[in-house]
């Protein structure tokens, strides 16, 4: 349960952009965008302060804004703070996660697929079946079948594992209603499975 | 609910592949879908250098406008000064008084010398006794061309201007001697006293001054320039 949005602490240009990311729409993707550019010059003040090469510093602030905007969709972010304060927060947080992952060389390349936070609070034995499961499972197997779904198929999956609600999607993919865009999800990654088991 | 799934995931290997598969696939489009986005900034990020590269040039321009106005306000005076601030042959002929016939050269010299001394009373200021001295000097010698010229300018320090023209211009025409600044002198009182013609005929002297290679010819050529 999250506490009502404080609105006062928020300028009139982000307010656009929180209301235009809460209400599913063509807006949003453009809200994501005006997100991105508005404070795109985090990138230098990374460079600058924490003498990041450009792309560093860029891959730093596109992970800020990745991770932001779920938070802004699901209200996590409460507009108690600015919408500037708490994203450099979080860009500054990241920086720092960069540099203690440079210093002690642990690269992320190899890094499995963590479990999703939805499961984080099943038990330990839990989480390590699955993650063993998943560790074995086949990813760019997932990609190559994913071609082969319909267009439909494919849109609702992409929709769905970018972290929208059934509801959400039956108002941007045009559903009658989010049951229906459950079934379908349901019945795509049921056919995405079974062409999975056909290699 | 938690119990059951969680028993389930243990117990039910078919049932844990389908969550495992469920979880993964989520993850592979998710990277994907975050790929995209990552793509679609990385174009934003090129636009928003090129906007900002331009912004940045507009205000370097903008941060320079204050030293460019200055420049532009300095040359302006330069410029207004050189060609409406021009000094008037009244003011070129105050200056060369001001220089030149201020304080006058003393020859050092124990010898009691009747043309020093009228040099040593305009120095001191004392005009009226310096004239009475030259032209005591005169009277007894009307060929002391000495005598003549400080008595001009002794007669221009006190504005009597035509008796400085008739005394410069006895020593103007005078070829006698080899440096003769009285064609100056003459054309610095036609200046000063500023009378209709009084300019022209200035021009003129100087123009000679310059043709014959006078006394004064650098004065000459400087004034006529700036006319």
């Amino acid at each position: 349960m999250h506490m009502p949005f404080e609105q006062k602490l928020q300028s009139s240009a982000d307010l656009d952009i929180i209301n235009n990311l809460l209400h599913e729409g063509v807006n949003r993707r453009k809200a994501e965008e005006l997100l991105f550019t508005r404070y795109a010059y985090f990138i230098e003040q990374g460079m600058h302060k924490y003498s990041f090469a450009e792309e560093e510093a860029f891959d730093i602030y596109s992970d800020t804004i990745l991770s932001a905007i779920p938070k802004i969709i699901d209200r996590s972010f409460e507009g108690r703070s600015s919408l500037k304060t708490w994203l450099f927060q979080i860009f500054h947080n990241k920086c720092v996660d960069f540099i203690r992952k440079k210093t002690t060389n642990k690269s992320s390349v190899n890094k499995s697929v963590g479990i999703p936070e939805v499961l984080v609070q099943v038990a330990d034995s839990t989480k390590t079946i699955l993650q063993e499961l998943m560790d074995r499972t086949d990813k760019d197997q997932i990609r190559q079948k994913l071609n082969q779904l319909g267009d439909n198929c494919k849109k609702i999956l992409w929709q769905w594992a970018e972290g929208y609600s059934d509801k959400e999607i039956a108002v941007a993919l045009e559903y009658k209603t989010a049951d229906v865009v459950k079934t379908s999800r349901l019945r795509c990654l049921e056919k995405l499975r079974q062409l999975y088991n056909t290699k | 609910m938690k119990k059951e799934f969680e028993r389930k995931i243990a117990d039910d290997e078919k049932f844990a592949e389908e969550v495992a598969f469920y979880l993964s696939t989520k993850s592979v489009i998710g990277g994907e879908a975050t790929n995209e986005k990552k793509e679609r900034f990385k174009k934003l990020y090129e636009e928003y250098k090129k906007t900002n590269a331009s912004k940045g040039q507009k205000s370097a321009i903008r941060k320079l406008w204050p030293y460019v106005a200055a420049a532009a306000i300095i040359a302006g005076i330069l410029f207004g000064k050189n060609v409406f601030f021009q000094p008037s042959p009244q003011q070129i002929a105050d200056t060369y008084i001001q220089e030149n016939f201020q304080t006058l050269p003393v020859t050092m010299s124990s010898r009691a010398d009747s043309l020093q001394t009228g040099i040593r009373l305009i120095n001191e200021g004392k005009l009226t006794e310096a004239l009475n001295q030259f032209e005591s000097i005169i009277k007894n010698d009307t060929s002391s061309i000495e005598a003549k010229k400080y008595a001009g300018i002794v007669y221009l320090r006190m504005q009597q201007y035509d008796k400085a023209i008739d005394y410069f211009s006895q020593l103007a025409s005078n070829t006698q001697i080899f440096a003769n600044p009285g064609k100056l002198y003459y054309s610095v009182t036609l200046m000063k006293r500023n009378l209709p013609g009084d300019i022209d005929k200035a021009k003129q002297l100087l123009q000679q001054v310059i043709r014959d290679d006078q006394e004064g010819r650098k004065d000459a050529e400087a004034w006529l320039r700036k006319w």
